[in-house]
């Protein structure tokens, strides 16, 4: 008798302490420190701008744009089907499903990098997946996509290559009929000639 | 922290090597609890040893506390411990052949080599049907292979399909278990036998 009342003062308030805590207490996240900083230094979170480009050329149907900056510049212009989640908002309620989900490949856009890192860093620290970052940015993408200029002859045959790609995307995203978003479609347009013009003095800032 | 293989923290080999050894202290137990005795082990069907009862339910409870804690602690990722899947028909007709097995041998597939391993000649016939079974079952797979994937369930949990925390379910486990616990020792007293 006397091991059984040992065993049942012991184990007895354990379990009271373990139903009494939270079951996920002590883990917010699901990725170590270490493991993040593996994954920012690598750059695993980084699409090309040239593969969104494809993406949104083909209609990738999986394809899931998501614009981070503020509402007010979100109407001033985005991209085409991007939709709107402020970085300051990320974590509500109505973004879980959108943001931790295994099918659609979310890319976060900001106008450089840094706030869509943000929105990536958060989100993978709760465990989520598929969701990337558009390397470069908008900026990146105005310059060098949506207005590439003519490689120098002496280029290697990629570099026209990726210009031919790079125009015919430009040609197929500028025309502005794509953009579901009707708000901003007339922005698209009009932001276009302003674009062009600052491709001149771009040249020098190819990678 | 842990699991320690699936994280790597540890090789294939190390984990090996651990197994063989808990296995060392599992057999050890086992003696000591005296289950190489199948009449020890039949006295849970009839009321006068609950031992099995006792030791078994010990053992799933401490690991239970264990790893609810060690979970508690961050030590460990519950996500990533291995569950075994459940399929709903084979896991009943499994259960009762083991069960049929139990009672008519007086051991359980670990309790057997528990006996052989100091000489028991029941636990070694034990054996013997063991190994008819497992290569039956084997060669004859195609016949069974309907019934052994059918109804799978995935890897439910108790708590979750009622709805409870892990920890509560587990204090209520616990309170079952001390419970079974008192019914047995007054069991064993109802029904005494002296000499077995």
């Amino acid at each position: 008798m006397k091991p059984l009342k040992l065993l049942a003062l012991i184990i007895i308030p354990m379990g009271i302490i373990l139903a009494a805590v939270p079951a996920d207490k002590t883990r917010h996240f699901r990725l170590t420190a270490d493991e993040l900083l593996q994954e920012a230094g690598a750059g695993v979170q980084f699409i090309s701008p040239d593969v969104v480009a494809d993406m949104l050329v083909q209609k990738d149907p999986l394809l899931q744009l998501i614009d981070v900056r503020t509402p007010e510049e979100f109407e001033a212009f985005s991209l085409p089907g991007a939709i709107n989640i402020p970085l300051s908002n990320l974590l509500a309620e109505e973004y879980v499903d959108l943001l931790n989900q295994d099918t659609r490949t979310n890319i976060f856009y900001s106008n450089g990098s840094v706030f869509a890192n943000q929105a990536w860093m958060i989100t993978r620290q709760l465990g989520y997946e598929n969701n990337f970052v558009l390397e470069g940015g908008l900026n990146y993408w105005f310059s060098n996509v949506l207005s590439a200029t003519e490689p120098a002859q002496t280029s290697p045959n990629e570099e026209f290559a990726r210009y031919d790609f790079r125009k015919s995307a430009a040609a197929a995203l500028g025309g502005g009929s794509i953009v579901s978003t009707e708000g901003a479609a007339p922005a698209t347009a009009a932001k276009k000639p302003p674009v062009a013009s600052k491709a001149k003095k771009k040249a020098a800032g190819g990678c | 922290m842990g699991p320690l293989a699936p994280y790597e923290i540890i090789s294939e080999n190390t984990n090996f090597l651990l197994a063989f050894f808990i296995g060392i202290g599992f057999g050890f137990v086992l003696e000591s609890s005296g289950f190489s005795s199948s009449r020890k082990l039949a006295g849970i069907f009839y009321g006068y040893d609950t031992v099995v009862l006792k030791v078994f339910f010990t053992g799933a409870i401490t690991c239970m506390l264990g790893l609810l804690l060690m979970s508690l602690f961050g030590w460990i990722d519950l996500d990533l411990v291995y569950v075994n899947p459940t399929y709903l028909t084979s896991a009943i007709v499994g259960g009762v052949i083991m069960g049929a097995g139990f009672i008519m041998g007086g051991f359980c597939p670990g309790t057997s080599f528990c006996g052989a391993a100091i000489g028991k000649i029941d636990a070694i016939v034990f054996i013997g049907g063991l190994f008819i079974g497992v290569y039956g079952f084997a060669f004859t797979y195609g016949l069974w292979e309907k019934l052994f994937m059918d109804r799978y369930l995935g890897e439910p949990k108790v708590s979750e399909s009622l709805g409870l925390s892990d920890g509560l379910f587990g204090l209520m486990l616990i309170l079952a278990a001390i419970g079974m616990f008192y019914v047995a020792e007054w069991a064993e007293k109802k029904w005494p036998r002296p000499e077995y």
